[in-house]
């Protein structure tokens, strides 16, 4: 037959393959046609994933509907997401965000926002006041809140208990963070003397801000406040970053940084540094990760950064937002609550995460209060609940990631400085770069027109 | 006779060019002078994004970041990708063949692969590279090559010779190999030595290839993007005090990050601007060397 095609060989097998590929499109696309969901739930969280796989057949059978929850990489669902709002074209009804990328979405009039405005419906269905207040901080635009938090995120520290108790240190006497700075001589160490410090104290990261923010929120400072002004410029944002520079350069260091992955993981193991900042997504992509560490470590609140002052902090955080163009939002409303504000669900849900929810009700269900062995027994829920109502706000808007990485660019210069200079004029250095970047900042945010509107 | 030229054949062409080529194109450049949110919103602004970049400090690094890129990839990559062809175009049998491939083959991987790659190779203390040059000189185990302003670019530009070097070598490897062998044994018998042979007989022969490959090399390093932005994936491949940021980097952040299509479009269009005009000089210098 193939000899027989007038036009030779190759058209014959080009023609064959594009009947092929045309038969195999419209045969899947019709078997998706079939099968097709009543909601789709987007999501890059893959223990998200698992925790509401549990969770969602209970929903479809009370509704008699189908739910398809699909997993997508976080820069791949920011990314598609962004420009399928973009272009217009089909997108979840509900999708799972990252605290960082929904800024993109609130950004211009309230009126072109692509998801649907939750505050009026968490006001009258009372569940407002059942939520870690501050938490709405991160999905919120203008007063107008755009997603409902699946967490709270406090942020506590990880420390080899091993290594603290063979050095006789009591984690309940570090309280702040000058009686964590006093250990510094106990822990910092050449092992194998060959001229490198094999232990420090903590870890922290140099090149990236999120160490940062992490102090500074602890002590209230926001980059920007509940209006979407720049709030980053202040006396304790200084003195934060005189303290984290000194951290981390010269002879009063006590960090390093490990890294993410395989590499903190190892550092981790061999005992790199005695203490890991841990909010509690943390802990669980530690215990799934790094099963070799098991009982290794344990939780303590926060040094303070005065006596009696906070113990925690937040970082990161994941939002579920119901988008403009479903067609059953009163629907995805029922799924977005029963998946968030359920606390039967909720206990369920800790287990598969560590994730403490932001609805405070379920804090009491018994698997917050369960022993964990990878953590030496502690009870982590119960633990990350206590300082749960205490963690700050953390406001959110389109320019946030940029103030994020201009904090990391002062800090860089700090440390710039203080390598050639120590402490002499360090504050004045830092002071300088706060301002240079902050009229950066406001000239960058002063040129959209259409977020005036 | 004259002919008719065949429209109908031509047709599917055009029809995709004009769709997925000249209407993005004038679309790209009718954004350049607006200010977008969505296709919902949009305003004009004139030559406003034109003016900001221009004014723009972040934009001027990412310049000067691209442009210093650029340079390490003529002045330091071609060389010694010329040095390498030069290497193999003296040798013989299978050798040859096996090192031809080993030297490409990074290249077969892509940006990405070799970002993700050398992030783990500079990772301090537990980094390859780190472990190496400890052992080698007592020196660099805790060396933060992507923390650290001043080392984050040697560290794309060493991962990038790792990826191009073979590449370009293979064009010159080509170029050497039609070079006429009777022309290098004359200038011998005249008594030129090795460098004054490759100097005044050889690399004039290959000058038609040599302009080729500078001209892709810098267009190549004026569009660079994902090794960047896989190697610092931690900073949105930017580097610590945008050290590693490029215009592509930049206009990615603008467009897809921030969502200002306008201001995006306005830098694409600078740098196909410069990207143009280097090209343009290049061939032009070329071409007054030939004369």
């Amino acid at each position: 037959m193939i000899e027989r095609f007038p036009f030779g060989k190759a058209p014959f097998w080009l023609l064959a393959m594009a009947i092929l590929s045309t038969v195999l499109v419209f045969v899947t696309q019709g078997l998706v046609a079939v099968r097709k969901a009543d909601l789709v739930l987007a999501t890059s969280a893959a223990n998200h994933v698992e925790a509401y796989q549990d969770m969602i057949p209970a929903f479809e059978r009370k509704h008699g509907v189908r739910v398809s929850i699909q997993l997508v990489h976080s820069r791949a669902l920011q990314t598609r997401l962004q420009n399928a709002i973009l272009a217009g074209t089909p997108v979840p009804d509900l999708v799972e965000i990252g605290a960082g990328d929904i800024s993109f979405f609130t950004r211009g009039p309230l009126s072109d926002v692509g998801f649907v405005d939750l505050t009026e419906r968490l006001e009258r269905e009372g569940l407002r006041k059942r939520l870690v207040e501050p938490r709405l901080s991160l999905w919120s635009s203008r007063g107008h809140v755009f997603a409902l938090p699946h967490d709270v995120h406090p942020v506590q520290l990880l420390y080899r208990a091993d290594l603290l108790e063979q050095a006789g240190v009591d984690p309940s006497s570090i309280k702040t963070w000058d009686d964590f700075i006093a250990l510094r001589s106990r822990f910092m160490k050449d092992l194998n003397g060959d001229g490198v410090i094999d232990r420090y104290l903590i870890d922290l990261p140099i090149g990236e801000a999120w160490g940062l923010e992490i102090l500074l929120l602890q002590q209230g400072v926001s980059l920007f406040d509940a209006r979407g002004n720049l709030t980053m410029n202040q006396p304790k944002t200084v003195k934060t970053i005189a303290w984290y520079v000194r951290a981390v350069e010269g002879k009063e260091r006590i960090a390093t940084q490990c890294g993410w992955g395989q590499s903190l993981y190892k550092a981790m193991r061999d005992g790199l540094a005695i203490f890991y900042i841990a909010p509690d997504w943390r802990t669980y992509a530690i215990q799934m990760d790094a099963p070799n560490i098991k009982g290794l470590f344990k939780v303590m609140p926060l040094p303070a950064w005065e006596e009696g002052g906070r113990r925690t902090s937040v970082w990161g955080g994941s939002g579920l937002a119901i988008t403009k163009s479903t067609e059953r939002p009163e629907l995805a409303w029922q799924l977005a609550k029963s998946l968030y504000f359920d606390p039967a669900k909720l206990g369920r849900r800790f287990q598969f995460t560590n994730i403490i929810p932001p609805l405070m009700d379920s804090w009491s269900l018994p698997e917050f209060h369960t022993p964990s062995p990878f953590y030496g027994g502690q009870k982590l829920g119960l633990l990350y609940a206590a300082l749960a109502p205490d963690t700050p706000a953390d406001w959110s808007t389109p320019y946030k990631t940029r103030a994020a990485d201009k904090l990391a660019d002062v800090f860089l210069r700090a440390l710039e400085h203080y390598r050639v200079h120590g402490n002499d004029g360090l504050d004045a250095v830092i002071q300088r770069e706060l301002v240079r970047v902050s009229a950066d900042i406001e000239r960058y945010m002063g040129r959209f027109v259409l977020s005036r509107q | 006779m004259k002919q008719k030229p065949p429209l109908l054949f031509l047709l599917p062409y055009l029809l995709v060019t004009a769709v997925f080529m000249v209407y993005p194109l004038i679309n790209a450049a009718i954004l350049a002078f607006h200010q977008t949110n969505g296709p919902a919103a949009r305003a004009f602004v004139g030559l406003a994004n034109f003016r900001y970049l221009l004014t723009d400090p972040t934009f001027g690094q990412a310049l000067a970041n691209t442009s210093i890129f650029a340079l390490c990839s003529v002045l330091v990559q071609l060389p010694l990708s010329m040095g390498l062809a030069l290497l193999l175009n003296s040798g013989k049998g299978w050798a040859r063949g096996l090192l031809r491939l080993v030297l490409f083959s990074p290249n077969l991987v892509g940006q990405i692969f070799v970002g993700v790659l050398f992030s783990v190779l500079f990772t301090p203390r537990y980094g390859l590279v780190n472990q190496f040059l400890q052992a080698l000189l007592g020196w660099g185990l805790e060396k933060q090559w992507l923390n650290d302003p001043a080392l984050v670019m040697p560290a794309i530009v060493i991962a990038a010779l790792w990826l191009y070097v073979g590449f370009n070598m293979i064009y010159f490897l080509a170029a050497l190999q039609g070079v006429d062998k009777s022309l290098e044994e004359a200038a011998r018998v005249d008594g030129a030595n090795r460098f004054q042979v490759f100097l005044h007989v050889t690399l004039p022969s290959m000058r038609h290839v040599v302009v080729f490959v500078v001209v892709t090399s810098l267009i190549g390093s004026y569009q660079l993007f994902e090794l960047p932005l896989a190697l610092l994936s931690q900073s949105n491949g930017r580097g610590p005090d945008n050290a590693g940021l490029t215009v592509v980097t930049y206009l990615y952040d603008a467009a897809f990050i921030t969502g200002d299509l306008g201001l995006g479009s306005a830098v694409g269009w600078m740098v196909a601007f410069i990207i143009f005009s280097l090209s343009l000089a290049q061939i032009k210098l070329a071409r007054v060397a030939e004369d």
